[in-house]
């Protein structure tokens, strides 16, 4: 069976086709380098995305932070993890990196903050 | 006695987004320390506070950041190298002296700068340019402000909508209102392409099922007091509205991703002359427009669609400007550099003699398998072959030092087959 | 709330304001009912600002008698209520030879009307005057100006108010009761009695009217597009560029227009059309008015366009007929005076019907002066107005100044605070826009929109869904960024 896909490695965005058998890659086409071939492998296998959001923040100087998944998650998982995020509020003040939500849904993967948010004067 | 606070400074660096910190750091590091960074908004990192998505940083650092986390990076050199910044401040005017006008609740300032750097970054084009015709409710946004309210201010703009245009910005933005809750009926494009990035097609709309349209665009937006629904009509190769193609889409919300447009309203003050295909300065491989002692980087001088290479760009514009103020520029003997057949803008749009250069272009159409030829008059100087070449992607190619020896002006051309 | 006056105003388009603050003279209770959430929602802010010099109406009509009375009166006026305005003049150009006998019409229906200073010049004097203007002859008035029109109703309304005048926005008159002496009006904002009303509720005159039995009157809606070019072409025309009219009635042509700001506009376009709520642009108008601009001056930088806006005009006047009907003052009724059918020039004789109006009902009641009465109206000092020592100034006296809120037209937070505190309208963004200007720039809000949407969440505690565009259904967002998801159960 052939698959098309856009690789979201790098903003190249090489056209791929996979060819595969069930989960199996027979091959694969289109890619640049070595990143397409992960991608599209991980792409058949469980197709993963970094999510980037905002959180709620209370007492501090934007009324949001960004956040984003330290690491890929599984793409099936991304509206769970954005009703959960909807929840959520974080207290002020945050740093880069802080963790909002550590191993979200049992995955591994935490949610950090993305900006430096300092308590509201 | 005038009330306005004059003062001596060295270099005024006009935005504190990427380009603007990237160029005072810059300016900083190669010698400069009497030297100012005024920004409008009460904070620094202009547009990418504002884009929490990633993709940034992939050149510089190698890592996959998203707009806040890239801007910090800078903010805090800049703060380290300590850069004096003034935020929620607005330059009014820039005399052709470049004396550079600021207006704070602190008071009005006039800096009297041996050197300017303009980094204002661009604004969006608006319904109101495109004459879309129909109503003006509420409802109608551009993508940058929906981005902005959404992302930064605490406000959701819609639950149902449309968006016009498939750049970066209209993609980044129908996947970010869809991850809010938000449903996104359509990305329409008047392009028989998209312009966006090809990953974002992937991860912004075939992730989420959101159609694109293309080659079609909105002809009539409805509503009296919100927007109630957008009619799309299909376009002809000319671009025209083709009669009895009309669909019409409910929707509460139009989001408008046609264009951005360099903010050179400043510029003009002082007299720098625009190129009317950029809408940027002319400048040379200094970055130095046709004012002397004012460099321009950035969107402010033509439009990016990688934040790493504004920043690249603005640490030349910042040196530059450091040679200028300590008197190390070099005059050299210089050549015209123009866009020829198949190519949209070239830049630097001049060049010196006997150096090492990078030009950067972007060509009109895409096209794969393409050869780009760099002309002397009618002699053909360098061909650069290309698997793919793109509107949406800058081009950059180097000219070595004997390449740039014998020429008398440069043309940069799409080769026919 | 005192709901009983001597006289109520029923519509605060400009007329209604100028009637309101002419009133404000005397010692009388007077009301303005407007259903809009602010003044001059109507045609009184989509129209050319233009003071029109009186070329076009027939000796003896009321058009005619008011227009040049109210041009002779604004000066003053606008002085006294702070309005900006220029006295640039205006040029109806000839482009053909059959065309300069339409001018010397025009010039002679003027002079018939007591205009001065009219004269006809030579394509080559017009070339000096106006070097990017191609003509064979030109009629120049040099009485005519411009001035932002919904300035002007809002600075009349406001000295009305400052004078005793009572301002209701939101309140939609939806019946009136003839009683014995007096009138009953439903509203919707409940039971206003008065006196004596004043109908002036231009596009929907008519149902006013036929409230009280009065239904004899067709209004036509006809509807105006105008398209504005950037500020930076301030300058490519120093006075208003007119061609000869058509011959269409009422219908005085595509033609050119400066403005204080540096805008100019192109327009406006004239069609009947069904419905009076359809303020919509279409793009056979926006074709013709820039083919209209094109053929007027044909090196007209169309590229800076930054936008589209429409009015519907209250005609009484049916599209087949040739010649323009003339306005409709009357008391059609006991203590009920009609105001129908106030098109053009029904901002330049504003002042005029005012003082016409007041006159009327000087006959019914006695009017005595009120000595309080202040003439005097400022507005807030616009930054971008005055020289930058001045505006040094102003800084040093009141910090606000000194945040800049809107880029393009250099609006301060000074002025947008007071834009939003002002007495008569709702804190929407278009109040905003018609007094400051923020947002009216080439980048349309780009800047301003998320600065003024933060200010009115902090500063004034409104909710995002509070936060209007112009009317209470213009509703800006569907709540907070996380709202959505919040609502939402299941994807």
């Amino acid at each position: 069976m052939k698959t098309e896909m856009i690789c979201i490695g790098c903003p190249m965005g090489c056209y791929l086709t996979v060819e595969c058998d069930g989960k199996t890659i027979k091959n694969v086409e289109g890619n640049r380098c070595k990143i397409g071939l992960d991608y599209a492998q991980k792409e058949i296998i469980n197709p993963e995305r970094t999510l980037t959001s905002t959180v709620k923040v209370k007492s501090g100087h934007l009324p949001l932070v960004s956040v984003r998944t330290n690491q890929p998650i599984s793409k099936s998982r991304i509206f769970d993890v954005m009703e959960l995020l909807a929840k959520v509020e974080v207290q002020a003040p945050v740093k880069i990196g802080d963790e909002i939500v550590p191993n979200i849904f049992d995955s591994g993967v935490s949610v950090v903050a993305t900006k430096n948010i300092s308590k509201k004067k | 006695m005038s009330k306005i606070d004059s003062r001596a400074v060295d270099l005024v660096v006009i935005g504190g987004g990427p380009a603007g910190l990237a160029a005072a750091i810059s300016a900083k590091k190669n010698g400069i320390n009497d030297l100012v960074v005024v920004e409008r908004n009460d904070w620094l990192g202009g547009i990418l506070p504002q884009c929490i998505h990633d993709g940034f940083g992939l050149e510089i650092f190698k890592e996959h950041l998203t707009g806040p986390e890239y801007a910090q990076r800078y903010i805090d050199e800049a703060k380290e190298l300590r850069i004096p910044c003034i935020l929620n401040c607005m330059v009014l005017e820039i005399s052709p002296q470049k004396q550079v006008f600021v207006a704070s609740p602190e008071g009005l300032v006039c800096f009297n700068a041996k050197a300017v750097i303009l980094s204002m970054g661009c604004r969006e084009r608006t319904r109101g340019q495109i004459c879309i015709p129909g109503t003006r409710p509420a409802g109608i946004y551009t993508a940058g402000v929906a981005q902005n309210l959404i992302n930064l201010k605490n406000v959701m703009v819609g639950k149902n909508v449309v968006i016009l245009g498939s750049g970066d910005i209209g993609l980044i933005m129908a996947r970010r209102l869809t991850l809010e809750g938000a449903k996104v009926h359509a990305v329409v494009e008047i392009l028989s392409h998209t312009n966006g990035l090809p990953r974002n097609l992937q991860q912004c709309l075939i992730d989420y099922g959101i159609p694109l349209m293309l080659s079609h665009t909105v002809t009539r937006i409805h509503g009296l007091n919100r927007v109630e629904s957008v009619t799309i009509s299909k376009v002809d190769e000319k671009l025209k509205p083709i009669k009895g193609t009309q669909k019409t889409i409910e929707c509460d919300t139009l989001l408008l991703s046609v264009g951005l447009i360099p903010e050179n309203d400043l510029s003009t003050t002082c007299g720098v002359q625009l190129n009317p295909v950029t809408r940027g300065a002319i400048v040379n491989e200094n970055l130095e427009s046709s004012v002397p002692g004012v460099f321009a980087c950035g969107n402010v001088l033509h439009v990016h669609d990688v934040v790493d290479f504004v920043t690249i760009e603005s640490e030349q514009a910042g040196k530059s400007a450091a040679e200028y103020v300590l008197g190390k520029q070099k005059q050299l003997e210089r050549i015209n550099v123009q866009a020829g057949n198949g190519v949209c803008y070239v830049l630097p749009n001049s060049i010196s003699k006997n150096s090492e250069i990078e030009l950067l272009f972007r060509v009109l159409c895409p096209k794969e398998d393409a050869s780009i030829g760099f002309f002397d008059g009618e002699k053909l100087v360098k061909t650069k072959k290309f698997r793919k070449v793109h509107p949406a992607q800058m081009i950059k190619v180097k000219l070595s030092k004997t390449e740039t020896t014998d020429i008398s002006e440069l043309r940069v051309e799409l080769l026919k087959k | 709330m005192n709901r009983k006056s001597d006289v109520m105003i029923i519509g605060a388009g400009v007329i209604g304001c100028a009637i309101a603050r002419e009133l404000a003279k005397f010692n009388i209770k007077t009301v303005l009912l407007e259903k809009e959430t602010d003044v001059a929602c109507g045609v009184s802010k989509g129209n050319s600002g233009v003071l029109h010099t009186g070329l076009y109406y027939p000796k003896g009509s009321l058009k005619a008698k008011l227009c040049v009375e109210g041009r002779l009166m604004f000066p003053e006026l606008a002085k006294q209520l702070d309005v900006p305005y220029s006295l640039c003049g205006k040029h109806v150009v000839a482009r053909t030879e059959e065309e300069l006998k339409d001018l010397k019409d025009l010039k002679a229906v003027g002079e018939g009307n007591g205009v001065k200073g009219l004269t006809i010049v030579s394509g080559e004097e017009l070339k000096k005057r106006e070097p990017k203007m191609d003509g064979l002859y030109a009629l120049h008035s040099p009485v005519a100006g411009i001035f932002p029109p919904y300035l002007f109703a809002i600075a009349l309304a406001e000295n009305a108010l400052n004078n005793g005048v009572k301002v209701h926005v939101n309140t939609e008159v939806l019946g009136i009761n003839q009683l014995n002496n007096h009138f009953e009006v439903t509203t919707n904002k409940g039971v206003f009695y008065t006196d004596i009303i004043v109908n002036s509720a231009g596009l929907y005159a008519d149902k006013i009217s036929s409230m009280v039995g009065l239904d004899n009157y067709m209004l036509y809606p006809c509807r105006g597009e105008y398209l504005i070019l950037d500020k930076k072409c301030n300058g490519l025309i120093n006075s208003m560029i007119y061609p000869v009219p058509p011959k269409v009635a009422g219908v005085l042509g595509v033609h050119l227009t400066p403005s204080p700001s540096g805008n100019i506009l192109i327009g406006p376009s004239a069609e009947f059309i069904n419905s009076r709520e359809d303020t919509r642009t279409t793009k056979e108008k926006a074709q013709q008015l820039i083919e209209g601009a094109k053929d007027l001056m044909p090196s007209i930088p169309l590229n800076e366009i930054i936008y589209g806006f429409s009015a519907v005009r209250s005609k009484i006047t049916p599209p087949e007929e040739k010649t323009s009907r003339d306005f409709i003052i009357q008391e059609d009724l006991e203590n009920f005076i009609n105001l129908i059918g106030m098109e053009s020039p029904g901002l330049t004789s504003s002042p005029a019907i005012a003082k016409m109006v007041v006159g009327m009902i000087k006959q019914k009641m006695d009017l005595k002066p009120d000595h309080d009465f202040n003439p005097i109206r400022k507005r807030t000092i616009p930054f971008r107005e005055v020289s930058r020592d001045e505006q040094a100034e102003l800084i040093k006296k009141d910090s606000v100044y000194g945040e800049i809120v809107c880029r393009c037209e250099h609006v301060s937070k000074r002025e947008v605070l007071d834009a939003l505190n002002n007495p008569i309208s709702d804190k929407t963004l278009a109040a905003v826009k018609y007094r400051t200007r923020a947002g009216m720039g080439r980048c349309h809000g780009g800047f301003c929109l998320p600065r003024i949407v933060e200010l009115l969440k902090e500063e004034y505690g409104l909710s995002a869904k509070e936060i209007k565009l112009k009317s209470l259904d213009s509703t800006m967002f569907i709540g907070k960024t996380k709202d959505l998801r919040a609502d939402k159960k299941d994807e």
